[in-house]
């Protein structure tokens, strides 16, 4: 298990260290300059946009620009934002990050908590109408693009209905020093669109999965010997049957941690949410080159993490895993 | 309650906007409080320093006062007709000097007074090239600003002119020199008072989320008056549809140019808004590339000869596409003359499109349809241009496709590069462009045009290098006339840079301004929208 561990983890690192030093390269050779943009709508003298430009380093070789960027990384320094300097990347990363989990999670959790259960309900009642219906519905929602549903859901019920809010995750109104409860009941209420807009998505994809799984293992001889035993049907489908039709739920779930962090960029920006999607496309758009690779390099070991997280996963649901 | 129905309720609870209204306490903030949304964040909305955005210089009007502000009828020229604001009065001394005696009752935040140590460190500073170049640019004419005494600025001049009094108040605001004046000039941009600024206006600065909002609370003790908003807020929203729905759903108040003719409709088909128009300094032009983008020390192929360019501008349908794109919000200007210009000629139409007449002109100067294909050739090279718009711009968008179609009729064929931003601007910059679909925010002094259509501004904001000296004469001798003589010459100027065709100059922007109806005594002033906020008064919600 050791063994295996340390092998998985390393590969997991030159990943990582591939994709960063490809992200560094591939964004400077990427047409657009930060600086001519920094100026404004005002005109800037070609020795301003010079004195800014080494100001940030980015008249340098792209060699002493990289092992600059390194040896702040390792100390854990990112480097600092040219869009909002003088303010530290990983300031920007972390003041982001906590709506992005919250978004994130929430969607994780509800798109997979409702996307199982639907799941193992469809393989229960395999051909039925609720059957049929579940899967032409997931499947309309999954084949909307999230940010028109999104627009959709925040007319009718922001607009339209005056019942949730619109955008934001902070009613801007609010107390600062209102309590915890009213300021969680306030994040809440904003979550619920961005939420369901997402969950809505992004869940036929779990219920397929789970009912595909789920038929098959239920067709298993081992599922008819614990009938034969009479064990009670409920047993049998949640203790026999569906741990081992977790498995390939379990790989799509490592596929989708990413999603903590990374979140829905046009979700993000039609709800206006503080999270890092909406954070990396602003770095995009004015090619802030530090906050690019901060992001993306939070996104990258998110990615690793998530299919390392699986793979354990695999090894401590799965026996033969383990004994391979 | 049954277990099962908790959540349920629980929701309902949270969904419910009275409730929450309650459970929040906020109704009577909501009451009092201004919300304005906005696309780009007031991240230094400090004037002189780093007005370097729309929006730090809108917002930076709620913070700061200027010595004096442009009267309605914004006329430039002369001594008369600005509004007085932290300077009481003006006198002349001379025909180079003019004496300011600043307002007493003014006061920093801080309690302070107004001093006019402050408005003379601000004025040498923006004369400072290193602080801001364009500043320093358009300061070039003020030889020093000294301040005998507490209460008198003295502003000298380096010649006589009638635009004097116009650039002491226009392009910089008083700063407080017992903070400013000890930061080293390097260390601006990451001081205190960059991060949290001390102003004069009507509101002062309580908190700022980065690229989220901008909280300000109004000052009690502003000397014009107590002001009515108690608090405003300015959200960035960088997507065009949360700051709509932030309107329309009523958490928001204010949302300056909602965008293209049918984000407009949307805003004036509800009741709950009221839509004010705002005559802007916004032109929108396609530029003509001068030089050879292959290489810049050679003319442009197509777009140096001067016909080609003045058909192509006639080909045009200008009305029918800013009537297409911006419905009754915009007009076609007769050079880069935006709607505040005092120079304006109220009576000028601009000519019917005439794309036969345009083609023939095109025949004229060698270039036919020489293999069929329905594009103009001459000497085995085809009339073919690109046109680079910035992509976040929708309007310029619809526009560019309108051009592309009215000139494929002529025989014209228009490449469309939709750029990003960052690349748009880098193009641009370096000359890589046959059209360039700008837009512009000028300044409300037509002596402004030397910017960006005379000699002298090539290389800075003249990307395309056009060049008339007799423009050049007409504009030098504009700015040293009185007013009624230089009217006639900043209008001869004008014809003169339309005749040449440079650019085709499309649209003139009347901002639609979206206020919510519980607003009133909604006063916007076109070069300052926010400046008279402090005069609003809201109230509970319609």
């Amino acid at each position: 298990m050791t063994r295996w561990l340390v092998r998985r983890t390393l590969q997991a690192v030159v990943t990582f260290v591939v994709v960063t030093v490809l992200l560094f390269v591939l964004m400077r050779l990427t047409p657009g300059d930060p600086l001519e943009r920094l100026a404004g709508d005002r005109q800037m003298s070609a020795e301003a946009v010079a004195a800014l430009r080494h100001k940030f380093g980015i008249d340098q070789p792209i060699t002493t620009q990289f092992t600059s960027f390194v040896a702040g990384a390792l100390a854990g320094d990112l480097g600092v934002s040219i869009e909002h300097y003088p303010t530290k990347v990983s300031t920007l990363v972390l003041s982001r990050l906590p709506a992005s989990l919250l978004l994130g999670g929430t969607v994780l959790l509800l798109t997979f908590g409702i996307g199982i259960a639907l799941g193992v309900f469809q393989a229960v009642k395999r051909r039925s109408r609720a059957d049929r219906w579940l899967t032409r519905a997931s499947l309309t929602l999954y084949a909307m693009p999230s940010f028109w549903l999104g627009l959709v859901l925040a007319w009718f019920f922001g607009i339209r209905l005056q019942l949730l809010p619109v955008a934001q995750m902070h009613d801007p109104l609010l107390d600062p020093d209102a309590s915890w409860l009213v300021r969680t009941g306030d994040v809440l209420r904003h979550l619920i669109l961005p939420a369901v807009t997402l969950t809505a998505v992004s869940l036929a994809a779990v219920m397929r999965y789970q009912r595909t799984a789920l038929l098959e293992v239920l067709r298993l001889d081992f599922v008819l010997a614990a009938r034969a035993r009479g064990i009670p049907e409920r047993q049998v489908l949640w203790r026999h049957a569906w741990r081992n039709a977790l498995f390939p739920v379990v790989g799509l779930l490592g596929l989708w941690l990413p999603m903590l962090v990374s979140g829905s960029v046009f979700v993000e920006q039609v709800f206006n949410w503080p999270g890092l999607g909406s954070l990396a496309a602003d770095a995009v758009g004015a090619r802030d080159y530090p906050v690019i690779l901060g992001t993306a390099m939070l996104v990258s070991a998110q990615v690793l993490l998530g299919g390392l997280l699986a793979d354990l996963a695999y090894y401590a649901l799965d026996p033969r895993v383990r004994q391979a | 309650m049954r277990r099962t129905l908790r959540p349920a309720v629980f929701l309902l609870l949270l969904a419910s906007p009275p409730a929450a209204a309650v459970a929040y306490g906020q109704a009577a903030t909501r009451l009092e409080t201004v919300v304005i949304v906005g696309g780009q964040e007031p991240a230094s909305p400090i004037p002189t320093l780093f007005a370097n955005s729309a929006s730090n210089r809108a917002v930076s009007e709620l913070l700061f006062l200027p010595l004096a502000r442009l009267g309605p009828d914004n006329v430039t020229s002369g001594d008369k007709g600005f509004v007085p604001q932290l300077a009481r009065s003006w006198t002349r001394r001379d025909s180079l000097t003019l004496v300011f005696e600043m307002d007493r009752r003014a006061r920093w935040q801080d309690g302070t007074p107004v001093t006019a140590r402050d408005a003379a460190l601000a004025i040498n500073l923006a004369r400072d090239p290193a602080v801001d170049a364009q500043t320093a640019l358009l300061m070039r004419l003020v030889a020093e600003a000294t301040a005998p005494d507490e209460s008198h600025l003295v502003v000298r001049f380096t010649e006589a002119y009638d635009e004097q009094l116009y650039d002491a108040v226009y392009h910089v605001y008083p700063l407080p020199a017992h903070l400013v004046d000890t930061i080293p000039r390097g260390a601006l941009a990451k001081s205190a008072f960059a991060t949290a600024p001390v102003g004069n206006g009507p509101y002062r600065w309580t908190r700022r989320v980065p690229k989220q909002q901008l909280e300000l609370t109004a000052y009690d003790q502003f000397f014009l008056g107590k002001p009515g908003p108690r608090r405003v807020l300015y959200l960035t929203v960088g997507d065009a549809e949360a700051r709509m729905n932030l309107l329309l759903s009523g958490d928001a108040d204010v949302l300056a140019a909602p965008g293209t003719v049918s984000s407009v409709a949307r805003v004036t088909a509800d009741k709950r808004v009221r839509v004010y128009p705002m005559p802007t300094t916004i032109v929108g032009y396609l530029s003509f590339n001068q030089r050879d983008p292959a290489d810049l020390n050679r003319p442009h192929p197509i777009l140096s000869d001067p016909a080609v360019r003045a058909a192509i501008v006639k080909a045009l349908d200008r009305r029918g596409m800013v009537q297409a794109t911006f419905g009754s919000w915009a007009s076609v200007p007769e050079g880069p003359v935006p709607q505040l210009f005092w120079i304006r000629d109220p009576g000028y139409k601009p000519a019917a499109a005439d794309p036969a007449g345009a083609r023939a002109q095109l025949v004229s100067r060698g270039w036919t349809d020489s293999d069929g294909d329905g594009v103009l050739d001459k000497a085995g090279k085809p009339l073919a241009l690109t046109l680079n718009y910035p992509s976040q711009d929708a309007a310029r968008g619809q526009l560019a496709l309108q051009v592309q179609e009215q000139l494929r009729q002529v025989g014209i064929r228009i490449e469309i590069n939709r750029l990003d931003g960052p690349v748009w601007v880098e193009r641009r910059n370096r000359g890589e462009f046959d059209l360039d679909f700008a837009q512009g925010a000028m300044d409300p002094s037509p002596a402004g045009m030397v910017q960006s259509w005379s000699c002298a501004g090539r290389g800075g904001a003249n990307k395309a290098y056009y060049c008339n000296p007799k423009v050049d004469s007409l504009l030098a001798l504009a700015l040293r006339a009185p007013k009624k003589e230089a009217l006639s010459l900043y209008r001869q100027a004008v014809r003169t840079i339309a005749a040449d065709a440079p650019a085709v100059f499309v649209y003139t922007l009347t901002t639609p301004m979206a206020v919510n109806a519980r607003i009133r005594q909604v006063e916007l002033i076109p070069v300052a929208p926010w400046s008279a906020v402090w005069r609003w008064a809201p109230g509970p919600s319609r």
